[in-house]
């Protein structure tokens, strides 16, 4: 568009872990701002779908409607459709009243406590019209006994109580309501880069070398047991407490160790709550954060406007 | 009952341009933009991307109040350029590094997958 020439970065990514609701990555080659905008996009601009109306029937149970109603939202719903629904306020099918099945997933409870045992009602009796929206799944594949039955409890009803209701799920995001986000929780940190004196270090006893070695909260450093050297065994369980540093500097020894964070080298968590997988919640959000660009682009009227001083314009920009 | 609805934050309303420009009248190359709806997580990675630029003098942001749903970000450029070009500019690196890294953490995914 402007002519080729581009500060464009090209970052760098490796895959620590990976599983259904937790990934662990590297994002190398870019900065905190970037990594941050990842961050705050995945926990409060990635849309998923949650209940958002509740229509209670009968509720003889021993909670109040509103009670019942709040649990229920709070429940995540498998949302891998939600990126390509409606929202409801902008459904034009619906006529913004927010029903339709573009915009919305109908669900439907109905229980009753028959026998004389506790009955719990969880997450698994609720019913969707959508099979691809419906309560997230919490059971163990490996266990087999019967209380792997891992539903989320809503209410618990004695003989003769009911509850019979109607829900409407919505798409929303997070920075509407919490119930809409995707993430139990998205951190990063910065890279530590450490570096030990060892002109310094030398000059330790052994049981100097111990008592700072040991005044890490963390297990950082360790003492090699051939050599008697202090190396570095885990550089990312520091906490940038700087511990360490004032255990030298009490010693007498400040500049024994250095300690950076790197500005160019993010490990990132994602702890998914189940509405997404971990790995689509990162796609996602970089696809949430694209459009939020595209949305920020100048209009074609806008660019008319910089015009408005035609030649004089041009002759002010030195061209 | 008199607090705002929630959506307000991020639903640009009827009638108001998403981005606005004004130039500025003392400064030749210096101009604000004022983007309705937006926050820190578009602010902050505009700004920095425009300190890239070699051509950008000044790039900076601010959210003038916090219930006032908008940031406004101020560029001065050098004669070789126009705050007008290093803002598309700097939207359209973004754009291409936002590709790359989508691209590589598909790549990564794929290659995870296979080695496990």
């Amino acid at each position: 568009m402007e002519g080729g020439v581009s500060y464009a970065r090209m970052p760098r990514v490796k895959i620590r872990e990976l599983k259904d609701d937790y990934a662990k990555f590297e994002l190398r080659d870019t900065d905190a701002s970037i990594a941050n905008a990842l961050r705050r996009v995945m926990i409060a601009e990635v849309p998923t779908v949650a209940i958002d109306l509740v229509e209670i029937e009968v509720n003889s149970s021993v909670l109040n409607d509103e009670f019942i109603a709040h649990r229920l939202g709070l429940i995540p719903l498998t949302s891998e459709r939600a990126m390509s629904m409606r929202f409801s306020r902008d459904c034009d099918a619906c006529d913004g009243d927010g029903q339709c099945e573009f915009c919305s997933v109908e669900f439907h409870l109905r229980v009753k406590c028959m026998t004389d045992q506790t009955l719990d009602v969880t997450s698994k009796d609720l019913y969707s019209s959508d099979p691809t929206v419906s309560p997230v799944d919490f059971s163990d594949p490996s266990a087999t006994d019967s209380d792997n039955n891992r539903g989320i409890i809503i209410v618990k009803l004695r003989r003769g109580q009911e509850l019979k209701l109607r829900a409407i799920a919505r798409k929303g995001i997070g920075k509407d309501h919490a119930k809409w986000s995707p993430a139990a929780t998205v951190t990063f940190m910065y890279e530590p880069e450490i570096h030990i004196n060892e002109d310094l270090m030398e000059t330790l006893t052994l049981e100097e070398k111990r008592e700072w070695v040991d005044s890490s909260p963390t297990r950082v450093f360790e003492i090699d047991p051939v050599t008697q050297q202090v190396m570095v065994v885990d550089a990312e369980a520091y906490t940038y407490d700087d511990e360490v540093l004032k255990k030298a500097e009490a010693m007498g020894k400040p500049g024994l160790v250095e300690i950076i964070a790197r500005q160019d080298s993010f490990i990132f968590t994602v702890e998914s709550t189940g509405a997404v997988k971990a790995s689509q919640l990162v796609l996602n959000a970089i696809e949430i954060l694209k459009q939020k660009l595209d949305a920020v682009r100048l209009s074609e009227d806008t660019v008319e406007a910089d015009d408005q001083f035609g030649e004089l314009g041009a002759h002010m920009r030195g061209g | 009952m008199n607090a705002p609805d929630r959506y307000e934050r991020f639903v640009v309303p009827e009638g108001t341009k998403k981005v606005s420009y004004e130039r500025d009248t003392k400064i030749i190359n210096a101009a604000s933009f004022t983007i309705e709806r937006e926050e820190h997580t578009i602010g902050n990675i505009l700004r920095m991307q425009l300190h890239r630029d070699p051509n950008v003098l000044f790039a900076g942001y601010k959210l003038p109040h916090p219930l006032q749903y908008k940031i406004i970000v101020r560029i001065h450029t050098t004669s070789q350029s126009s705050p007008m070009q290093a803002y598309n500019q700097s939207i359209n690196d973004l754009d291409r590094e936002l590709d790359h890294l989508k691209s590589a953490f598909e790549a990564e995914m794929l290659k995870f997958s296979r080695d496990y």
